[in-house]
């Protein structure tokens, strides 16, 4: 199984991944990521990266939002 | 009379429809966290009272702002909960929908943003809806009202209680757990909410609830309980933790529900969006565009349509309306002295700065388009980076960009900052971005001395702030912080257009605090400097060179001369510029009795070089937050130590900053 997921900052702009795992993650960065609906089993779609690892944009369910590249690298995601 | 309180996730279009059914015209803008504190109106009926709250996502606080909307709710008992849900993303609002339902206060859903749903094909079968969970649902659209006498109507007509309360089945393990949990609550006999919700909050783990059950009753038997209960969640295999565990079973419960009311059809991407998105966050333009913007608006502030107007409104003032009064003073025999104070001191004080009111105008109409277009969210995101090595995060630059406004409304607004210690940071910072009542000095300068490059002298001001800003967040940051770690995720919303209704609402509503305060403060503060400057030690009308203002002034110039402006003038305006920052031009105008705007420009131009002049724009920009946004810091941060530090740095840096302009300008050949 691990073999297959890579960390959502990997994940080149366009492509759609499945949450995998979270654990790693700040647990504030995790509660914000939950009131947005997005946790576990969401499938989320690179939007776009920006210079110098600054933040990423992402999508989920129609829902843009912006988190850190560090923070993405703690999340898992398998790509589709 | 009853209370209804708005309740929905941030961004859904709570204040704008508060604005419909109450007439009032609060803050609204396409970002999360607008709405910071709670705002109380009363309907459209003109009985029962509206209460609009900050946004939030799940009733277990995070934010300061957060903490204001759940404590609302755990205190203050309102007769009904009027909830807004954004349709365009039903599933995820429905989450505080459950955990409202749970409250079990008679509840009106507001499905609002139905046009944006519509246009991206979300169909919602809103009876279906009702029907499941018993509450009235009404489909709006709060920006143009649509739907908001249904809203009205249902609210006023609401049954006081509930007869068949929602509940949700949460499991054996945790249904045994709520009930020992409420009984308990209930054989305390206190003034409480409904206790199966609060015992619910409690195995949520939410902090505001426990906070203000810790100050009735011991909390020992309910953390056991909490502790019993989780493990038995956790031995069950149903969940990581408690928390967890609850927020699962509403989960599959929205989904179930959203199976059958909500049709996606073939959703729709923003294609209109994604485009203006591939441009203003671009990878390298994302920053230089931002810094286009701010200096257009700079250009359509200064050059393009403040000015102009200005002067002519200056030339109203000084021409038919001080001749006019001058006329009628005459005519009724006014004393020298009522006479001197009305034309001297009033006209020329309150009139020199009223003249800056388009340009004033203008500057907000620019920000209140940032705010309502949905470009904040993507500043914050092209910023971040920046942000971050200073030891902020990119939420710190919507207090800076409101800022540029006014200071007051963007103190509050740092308080949607997640980390204690940046939002103190920020809040700290936040009065050396330029507001608008610094605009009238730079108008007057830039006027004089800098006639061709009055845009790009002014951006320079703007920069400066912002650049020490950066530089001062890295030096409090390492000082202050010890181990909070920086955070950062933001929701971006949509783009709308903003209408043009709005625009200019919001614009007149940020605007008239400046003409206000001209009624006020700078009327005030012109009487008192016209007379400081009318009288002396040695009685009344007395030469300005020895009157009470020149002796006072006198007393800084020695202090002011390194940094260029060693007057008894420049040392007097500036300590009239701590009541607020216009009160300098006022003074000025007084001072060198100037009778219209060329005359104080001539006057001024004998009294500045150019390189003094921009050394004395900086330390006003910087100098000390006027007497407003002190009040705001003393407010947010709750300490005179904290409010007293901001006052000090500011100073410090505004003559160190100034003496090396001056100094340094010198040096390099300029004069
Ligand atoms: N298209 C559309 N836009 C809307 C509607 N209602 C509100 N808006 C816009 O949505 C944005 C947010 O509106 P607000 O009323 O400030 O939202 P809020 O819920 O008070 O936001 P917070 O105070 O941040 O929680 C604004 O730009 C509104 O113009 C609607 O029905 N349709
Ligand atoms: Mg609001």
């Amino acid at each position: 199984m691990k073999t297959n997921t890579i960390a959502l900052s990997h994940a080149q702009p366009g492509c759609i991944a499945c949450i995998h795992s979270i654990s790693d993650l700040d647990s504030l960065v995790c509660r914000r990521l939950l009131d947005l609906g997005i946790t576990v089993g969401s499938e989320i779609r690179m939007k776009r990266k920006s210079l110098f690892g600054g933040p990423l944009t992402l999508e989920s369910n129609g829902q843009l939002f912006g988190i850190r590249k560090q923070e993405a690298a703690k999340i898992e995601v398998q790509i589709r | 009379m009853r209370t209804y309180a708005l309740a929905g996730n941030p961004n859904t279009g709570k204040t704008s429809l508060f604005n419909t059914l109450t007439r009032s015209y609060e803050y609204v803008g396409n970002w999360s966290g607008v709405t910071v504190e709670k705002k109380v109106g009363t309907l459209l009926n003109k009985i029962d009272r509206l209460v609009d709250l900050p946004g939030i996502y799940s009733l277990n606080p995070l934010s300061r702002d957060e903490g204001v909307a759940a404590n609302f709710l755990l205190t203050e008992s309102p007769d009904a909960v009027l909830n807004v849900i954004d349709s365009s993303q039903i599933e995820r609002n429905l989450y505080l929908t459950l955990q409202l339902l749970e409250y079990r206060k008679p509840l009106v859903i507001g499905l609002n943003m139905i046009d944006v749903a519509k246009s991206r094909g979300i169909r919602i079968h809103t009876d279906k809806l009702s029907q499941i969970l018993q509450v009235p649902v009404i489909p709006i659209v709060a920006r143009t009202g649509k739907g908001t006498d249904a809203i009205l109507e249902q609210l006023t007509g609401m049954p006081t209680s509930i007869e068949t309360p929602f509940q949700l089945d949460y499991g054996p393990i945790v249904e045994q757990a709520v009930v020992a949990c409420a009984s308990y609550l209930d054989n305390l006999q206190l003034e409480l909410p409904d206790t199966r919700w609060l015992s619910l909050q409690l195995f949520e783990n939410n902090t505001a609830v426990k906070e203000s059950l810790a100050r009735m009753m011991p909390m020992e038997p309910l953390e056991q309980l909490y502790r019993q209960t989780e493990d038995a969640i956790v031995q069950s295999g149903a969940g990581l933790h408690l928390p967890q565990y609850l927020r699962s079973v509403r989960v599959a419960y929205i989904q179930q529900l959203c199976e059958q009311c909500v049709d996606r059809g073939k959703q729709k991407e923003h294609s209109l969006t994604e485009r203006i998105d591939a441009l203003v966050t671009h990878k390298i333009l994302g920053l230089p565009i931002f810094l286009l913007f701010m200096f257009l608006l700079f250009k359509l502030t200064f050059d393009w349509f403040g000015q102009p107007v200005s002067d002519m409104l200056d030339a109203f003032f000084s021409g038919p309306l001080s001749d006019g009064v001058n006329q009628a003073l005459t005519a009724l025999g006014a004393s020298p002295f009522t006479h001197a104070l009305i034309v001297d001191g009033i006209i020329a004080g309150v009139g020199g700065v009223l003249v800056f009111v388009p340009q004033i105008f203008m500057l907000f109409l620019m920000i209140s388009f940032i705010e309502d277009s949905g470009y904040m969210a993507r500043v914050t995101l092209v910023m971040d980076k920046i942000m971050e090595m200073v030891g902020l995060n990119g939420k710190a630059f919507i207090p800076f960009i409101i800022g540029f406004g006014c200071n007051v409304p963007a103190i509050m607004s740092a308080r949607a900052i997640e980390q204690p210690k940046e939002r103190l940071v920020t809040t700290l910072l936040t009065p050396l971005m330029s507001c608008s009542a610094r605009l009238p000095v730079y108008s007057l300068f830039v006027g004089v001395f800098f006639v061709s490059h009055k845009a790009i002298v002014v951006f320079s001001l703007y920069l400066l702030g912002i650049v020490l800003a950066l530089l001062l967040a890295k030096l409090f940051t390492s000082i202050f912080y010890t181990s909070e770690k920086s955070m950062f995720v933001i929701e971006i919303p949509p783009y709308r257009l903003p209408q043009v209704r709005s625009l200019i609402r919001n614009t007149w509503e940020k605007g008239k605090g400046f003409i206000r305060k001209a009624g006020t403060f700078i009327l005030g503060g012109s009487v008192l400097i016209w007379f400081l400057s009318y009288a002396g030690p040695s009685g009344f009308g007395v030469e300005m060179d020895h009157s009470f203002l020149a002796k006072i002034g006198g007393l800084f110039a020695p202090i002011l001369a390194p940094i260029g402006f060693g007057t008894w003038q420049a040392g007097a305006s500036l300590l009239t510029g701590f009541m607020a920052k216009e009160v300098v031009v006022s003074t000025m105008n007084i001072i060198y009795h100037a009778p219209d705007m060329a005359g104080l420009e001539s006057q001024i131009q004998m009294a500045f070089t150019p390189l003094q002049a921009y050394s004395f724009m900086a330390f006003i920009l910087l100098y000390v937050p006027c007497l407003a946004t002190v009040g705001v810091i003393k407010k947010e941060t709750t300490s005179t130590r904290w409010t007293l530090f901001s006052i000090g740095y500011a100073l410090v840096l505004a003559y160190i900053v100034a003496l090396i302009i001056y100094q340094g300008g010198q040096w390099l050949g300029f004069s």
